[in-house]
């Protein structure tokens, strides 16, 4: 099969949609396969998160403070429909040494451009009327936003179709084509397509992809459960969560960790995430991490005790052994680009990622150095 | 014979009835109100299957009216939305 | 509290019922797990009151034989209200929870039954409007008459009881509308006149409506329902219908009940959960895969999963009780009069099969629908709202739809709806299966999660 695509991007989930809009939008054709369908992996297995308040300051800091503006950006640009909103998140701390801690991040935080507001006690009840009164400390950060991830994608990528673009689901990639060092093309279940540019952005499946081409990537899986309530009035404001969980995303610890990420969706339903740990792609649902989320969420919000649950979900975060993303031109292969490794960020990071790779294929100055996030950080021996 | 209340009213209801037909006995036809467009719901499956029936029991929200035995001096009231 | 079991049998239905005493017969302690506070089932539902159940019920003497030799069995411990809410295969062993309580088994027995098929139509969310199964719940196991002038509506052999029932305890019943053809059964009159009693039963229940004077209607279906002024259900629009089910033309009828069933849908929440094998059967329910002696495929082959009744398949009660005959005698290992149990099987399921042919859904009841029809009465997604899925986003599968629209994403967990959504994306297989994936198979209050001690 023949396409005059001038890029192809192989995974339609958030990373996908996004790369494929900044590329349309610089006037480049765009393909888009899926082995399945829009959204299919680790982008609807989250909560849509676009957060600031969980990133020391840093490359990826940087990333998400543009990133979280391109997320109004794309709104505008395509007309919304996916539920974005700036509810604010709010971090809190229980304990003394957590206190001391969240005080310490949010003053290094101010002074690398993230809105953080230390909140006194007065201040946190009348923002979280139901949290519990065990917690005396806060801070609230503004820019911290939420979208429904996979409407997000969907709308991305029906803006890009009506611009010219074209997606094709269940194209499941077997081979991708290379010539003279450079990529050339893929070739998938449902035929082969050629474009001188080929993005990875399959997330948690990057490496494979990359090793199709004969190239490499160290992704792993860090699996994550995501507990939902029954839809319920309005109870809890914003994105509510304990200081400790900015240390787990950050952790390289295989074992569980679990502090909870508290927050009510527009439908009316609550979720509580986040558990983290490294078991592979492992199946089913372990009901002793769903416990330790409850009892993490009610000790934030006690009038959670009586909300029922009624689902639970599990996706897989796609890291790299730094917790950096990946994004830039593979080291092997000309015009073969990855964007992958977004972690529990990739909501969050992925416009401004996008840009990143738009502003590289064109070879255009960009608004950061993307060398941090770089594929041949690997090969280069920086991180091992 | 058993004594409730549903939104204040006082009724009553044989042993071991289910709260749903406790209601339909005295022609109470509507449990709850839905959340998104607030339009009357009633039973529908009879067996807990579709989640419906919802009423709120004893101050507890999204109780199955159909599979919920009604008790002496239960506080049975409509469930407006969530 | 934790409780360990040589066998445990979920469901107080006729195939649970039978699963557990046959299994407790051949030697087998045996624990029988029943949501409902007597047993019976949906089937064989009850009041506890003795004199109004036989009157309600046609073979409930067969019923209570069980049931007492059940509940007399030594073996046997009966545990009633015991609603399941999460379901596991864990280091060799299968754990069943509960609020309070955690089950565990290395041999587990489902018979978890079937719910009425609903088919949306416009207004099929007004109170009034409801299952023909929760109109007989109502009657059998609560003694109460859903309505003044109740229409009794759907498919298949079980509109009769329903409408017979009603009408022997005094309720009005202003029609019965079956939307197959009055002689439907014919081409496969010699498959039914091989089950004497089930046609028997059906001429009794025959009798009893043409005696109250109950107008029975032939090719003709509810296409709409309408609210009066409290927003109850005031009147319905029924059709006369083709072969395919589209509309011929239409009339209207006053009523305040309309009891609707569509044949059953099969619970498979909790053999989902398990990670058992799942297959859609020639009806396009889906059903629980099982080998010859009612054995499912299970995830860890440590241990042994039975499936037996409505979950392998829509059969009835003589097919349920064969089935848990002999999953109580392979969860035991016996094998006493196994041939004689599978002879008497492969008879109720060759009737089974002639009854859904005869009772098939086709496919038009899809043109009843208006854009503003509710499909996912939950979430209260309507028709339009689930084509656009595909019409706008490009995306025509099931998981799209539900993650899109939030169609099977509520309360019920697209126990009603799921069925319908694939039929209207006419989904493949593997998506139908999807569909019905509930790993929390029932509420539990975050609290009740975070208790101490049970794990």
């Amino acid at each position: 099969m023949n396409t005059n695509a001038d890029a192809i991007v192989i995974g339609a989930g958030i990373i996908g949609a996004t790369t494929a809009l900044a590329l349309t939008n610089a006037g480049m054709k765009v393909l888009v396969i899926d082995r399945g369908n829009i959204a299919s992996g680790t982008t609807s297995a989250g909560e849509g998160n676009i957060l600031v308040s969980d990133k020391a300051p840093g490359p990826e800091l940087d990333l998400a403070l543009r990133s979280r503006d391109a997320w109004f950006e794309i709104q505008e640009d395509i007309g919304g429909g996916f539920e974005l909103e700036a509810k604010g998140g709010l971090v809190v701390a229980r304990s003394e040494s957590g206190v001391v801690g969240l005080r310490a991040l949010t003053s290094v935080q101010r002074q690398a451009g993230i809105d953080a507001q230390d909140v006194s006690e007065a201040d946190l009840r009348a923002l979280e009327p139901h949290l519990s009164h065990s917690i005396t400390d806060g801070a609230l950060y503004p820019q911290d936003s939420q979208c429904q991830p996979m409407l997000a994608a969907a709308e991305i990528l029906r803006a890009v179709r009506m611009r010219g673009g074209e997606f094709i689901a269940g194209a499941n990639v077997t081979a991708i084509n290379t010539s003279n060092g450079a990529v050339t093309g893929v070739v998938t279940s449902e035929g082969t397509f050629n474009a001188p540019i080929i993005v990875n952005a399959t997330g948690t499946w990057a490496g494979q992809i990359a090793e199709l081409a004969g190239s490499s990537l160290p992704i792993a899986p860090r699996r994550g459960f995501i507990l939902v309530s029954v839809p319920t009035r309005k109870i809890i404001f914003h994105k509510v969560y304990d200081a400790e969980y900015v240390a787990n995303v950050s952790s390289g610890e295989a074992d569980l960790q679990s502090s909870a990420v508290v927050e009510g969706t527009q439908s009316g339903t609550i979720l509580i995430g986040a558990s983290r740990e490294r078991v592979g792609f492992k199946d089913g649902i372990d009901f002793e991490i769903l416990r330790v989320l409850a009892r993490q969420a009610i000790a934030l919000f006690p009038i959670l005790a009586d909300i029922q649950l009624l689902r639970a979900y599990r996706g897989f975060r796609p890291y790299a052994p730094d917790h950096l993303p990946v994004i830039g031109e593979d080291p092997l292969f000309k015009g073969f680009w990855h964007n992958a490794g977004h972690e529990g960020a990739g909501i969050g990071l992925a416009p401004a990622s996008a840009q990143l790779i738009v502003d590289g294929i064109l070879g255009r100055t960009s608004f950061m150095d993307a060398t941090p996030f770089s594929p041949t950080r690997f090969t280069r021996g920086e991180v091992s | 014979m058993i004594t409730f209340t549903f939104n204040g009213l006082e009724l009553t209801a044989r042993t071991g009835q289910s709260v749903a037909a406790a209601l339909l006995s005295h022609n109470e036809r509507i449990t709850r109100l839905t959340r998104i467009s607030g339009k009357p719901r009633g039973i529908f499956c009879g067996i807990g299957v579709c989640f419906d029936c919802l009423i709120i029991i004893d101050g507890k929200p999204n109780q199955r009216s159909c599979i919920t035995e009604v008790k002496e001096g239960m506080v049975v009231v409509t469930q407006d939305g969530a | 509290m934790e409780h360990k079991h040589q066998v445990i049998v979920v469901g107080g239905g006729p195939a649970g019922l039978n699963a557990a005493k046959y299994a407790a017969n051949a030697g087998c302690e045996v624990a029988l797990l029943d949501s409902a506070t007597r047993l019976g089932g949906q089937y064989w539902r009850n009041t506890g009151n003795e004199i109004e159940d036989q009157a309600t019920h046609h073979d409930f003497d067969q019923g209570s034989l069980l049931m007492d030799a059940v509940t007399a069995n030594p073996r046997i411990t009966h545990y009633p209200n015991t609603t399941i809410w999460s379901a596991a295969i864990l280091d060799d062993e299968i754990t069943l929870r509960t609020q309070d309580d955690v089950f565990s088994t290395t041999r587990l027995i489902l018979a978890t039954g079937a719910y009425d098929r609903s088919l949306p139509f416009p207004g099929w969310d007004i109170p009034g409007v409801m299952t023909a199964g929760a109109a007989q719940s109502l009657l059998k196991g609560e003694g109460v008459i859903a309505g003044k002038r109740i229409v009794v509506a759907g498919s298949g052999p079980f509109l009769l009881p329903v409408a017979s029932g009603i009408t022997s305890h005094g309720g009005k019943v202003v029609g019965v509308i079956e939307a197959a053809g009055r002689f439907a059964w014919l081409p496969e009159i010699l498959t039914l006149l091989q089950n004497p009693t089930k046609i028997s039963e059906g001429l009794g229940y025959l009798l009893t409506l043409r005696k109250a004077k109950v107008a029975m209607r032939f090719k003709q279906a509810v296409v709409a329902a309408h609210a009066g002024a409290d927003g109850l259900l005031d009147s319905i629009t029924v059709a006369n219908i083709d072969a395919e089910f589209r509309i011929k033309s239409t009339y209207s009828l006053q009523c305040d009940v309309a009891a609707i069933g569509w044949g059953f849908t099969p619970d498979t929440s909790l053999a989902g959960a398990l990670g058992l094998k799942e297959e859609v059967a020639a009806d396009g329910s889906v059903v629980v895969v099982v080998d010859d002696n009612q054995c499912a495929t299970s995830p860890q082959p440590e241990v042994q999963v039975f499936a037996a009744g409505e979950i392998t398949g829509i059969g009835g009660s003589g097919l349920s009780l064969a089935e848990g005959a002999i999953a109580g005698l392979s969860a035991a290992a016996s094998r006493t009069n196994l041939r004689q149990l599978k002879k008497l099987r492969r008879r109720a399921h060759r009737f089974a099969l002639t009854l859904q042919r005869v009772y098939s859904i086709p496919a038009g009841w899809q043109s009843w629908l208006t854009p503003e029809t509710i499909i996912c009465r939950c979430e209260e997604v309507n028709y339009e709202a689930i084509q656009d899925v595909s019409e706008k986003f490009g995306a025509d599968d099931a998981r799209s739809a539900k993650l899109m629209t939030r169609c099977g994403m509520g309360m019920c967990q697209g126990r009603i709806c799921s069925r319908n959504v694939a039929d209207l994306l006419n989904s493949p297989d593997s998506d139908r299966i999807k569909g019905v994936y509930r790993p929390i198979i029932a509420p539990i209050t975050l609290g009740e999660l975070a208790q101490d001690g049970l794990l």
